[in-house]
């Protein structure tokens, strides 16, 4: 059953100085089911970002549907409190808060108790190997363990949905690889919906059950289920990898077997 | 585990001291170079008479016989007027930080307020207001308010859109965006526009009590000043400085607690 719809979803920004269009999103139609782990794979400055701004309820489409849960997120902003966590591409831990106070800050703003918040932030935080830094603040933190603050955060809300923006991005290959591992055991153990969107088709391929490649503006160039023993086939995976890249390099839709 | 040991850290009195005077920035060559003054100062009063630059000892001797009274007087007006003009700024500031349209209206006014000289605001004080408390108190708000109000504007305008995004992203109700975001997030422009006001007013109101005043350490400036007692300018004065100093330590106690973040 689907937990997100998409419907011809449209975004047009219009410049302020030169008041040009600027078509972000162009008729963007898929849906996502629950439990799904999805690879969003796209250019950067696809729209992939205001894809998920949108998803957030951040901003509002020019015109389409888009549908989380039933609900429009944008319009029924408040309605989807607590079902959707997100992990952005840059931590955005708040500087003053330390590695507890921000992991619970979603769960301040839900209203449990202070016992339950302290309770739920340092077993995320436990379970993401950070027992020892509960109380450090962000600057004393590396970048791999303040995004894994960032990513307790999103998940201490126990959210339906989890969004990441390119949440391993700047990181060392070995740190997001560690993470990545981390993050799928997470989503798999506790039955996430989770959607990640990336520009690195490795990245897509390692974490989606099923790869959705973005042309630019963001449109659906392709929809790939991956089976999970397709994973354990390097040379399959180097396959689809060279598939995906032609596709965006031509910002054509593909079928693909 | 780091909240026991922040409490034992404060529980120091010489850890709250040392972190005080280290804000203060009261370090050897300050301390070198202030005996050097004092020195200096003393020598130059030996071959000087005593109503041109009067040794210590004269103005030590003035400074116990001054009266306590006229600096509770201005004591009590700058912290009032501060206090009022704080709460005034930070309303002035979140409405115009919520309405783009209310700020069109009310920078161009907040601007031409702050061009106006003091010396001008203290003259009109004199001409409109015959109530001498109202006097002060007129001045030192129309003088500090936009200072606060600016700082803390642009403190509100200066909070990263990652972070707002952040926040909004667990959807919560505005005064939870406030308390949790905003709020912390201005604290540090909030103290440095204190730290300015408090030296702003502390000049500001000795010029308003010297021209439109009876009380106070100004209009005790112009009485010194009227009886050719350079010592007991000299006295009013290092109460001055030492009341601007004595000022900033809780400021200083508040900043090395609210910003342990950043040390």
């Amino acid at each position: 059953m689907p937990i997100i719809k998409v419907e011809a979803l449209r975004k047009v920004y219009v410049q302020t100085i030169s008041s040009a269009k600027v078509v972000a999103i162009d008729n963007l139609t898929f849906n996502i089911n629950e439990h799904e782990v999805v690879s969003i794979v796209g250019q950067t400055g696809c729209g992939k970002s205001t894809f998920l701004n949108i998803l957030m309820g951040l901003e509002q489409p020019t015109s389409g549907k888009l549908e989380v849960d039933g609900k429009e997120p944008y319009k029924d902003f408040n309605s989807l409190k607590g079902k959707i966590g997100i992990v952005f591409q840059q931590d955005r831990l708040l500087p003053w808060r330390r590695a507890i106070d921000n992991t619970k800050i979603g769960l301040e703003v839900l209203g449990y108790t202070p016992e339950e918040q302290i309770k739920r932030a340092s077993e995320w935080l436990t379970r993401l190997g950070l027992a020892n830094f509960l109380n450090a603040y962000p600057s004393e933190l590396s970048g791999g363990m303040r995004q894994r603050v960032a990513l307790a955060r999103a998940l201490c809300i126990d959210p339906k949905i989890i969004l990441l923006d390119e949440a391993f991005g700047h990181l060392d290959e070995v740190t997001a690889s560690k993470l990545r591992k981390d993050f799928l055991e997470l989503v798999h153990s506790t039955k996430k919906t989770a959607v990640f969107v990336t520009h690195q088709l490795d990245e897509a391929i390692e974490i989606g059950n099923r790869i959705i490649v973005f042309g630019k503006p963001a449109k659906v160039l392709a929809d790939i289920k991956v089976e999970p023993s397709f994973k354990d086939d390097q040379s399959k995976i180097q396959r689809l990898r060279q598939e995906i890249q032609q596709i965006l390099d031509k910002n054509q839709p593909i079928g693909l077997e | 585990m780091g909240k026991s040991s922040e409490a034992e850290d404060w529980a120091k009195p010489e850890s709250i001291a040392a972190k005080t005077l280290g804000r203060l920035k009261i370090g050897k060559e300050a301390i070198i170079s202030l005996i050097f003054f004092g020195v200096a100062w003393q020598i130059v009063s030996l071959f000087t008479p005593s109503y041109i630059v009067p040794g210590w000892q004269v103005i030590f001797d003035k400074m116990i016989r001054l009266q306590p009274y006229q600096i509770y007087v201005t004591v009590v007006r700058v912290v009032l007027a501060l206090v009022v003009s704080f709460g005034l700024g930070v309303l002035g500031a979140v409405v115009m930080y919520l309405s783009k349209k209310l700020e069109n209206y009310i920078s161009p006014l907040v601007k031409l307020v702050m061009a106006v000289p003091v010396i001008c605001w203290i003259l009109f004080a004199v001409l409109w207001f015959s109530a001498v408390e109202f006097r002060i108190f007129f001045i030192l708000v129309i003088v500090c308010c936009p200072v606060f109000l600016i700082d803390v504007l642009d403190a509100l305008k200066g909070v990263p859109k990652d972070l707002r995004d952040m926040i909004l992203s667990f959807r919560p109700s505005k005064m939870q965006y406030i308390r949790k975001l905003l709020l912390p997030a201005i604290v540090p422009a909030v103290l440095t526009s204190w730290k300015i006001n408090l030296s702003l007013a502390i000049r500001v109101v000795t010029i308003a009590e010297l021209v439109g005043a009876v009380s106070g350490i100004g209009f005790a400036l112009n009485i010194a000043q009227a009886n050719f007692s350079v010592a007991e300018v000299f006295a009013w004065t290092i109460v001055l400085i030492l009341i601007l100093l004595a000022a900033q330590v809780p400021v200083s106690w508040v900043e090395s607690k609210a910003l342990r973040w950043r040390l």
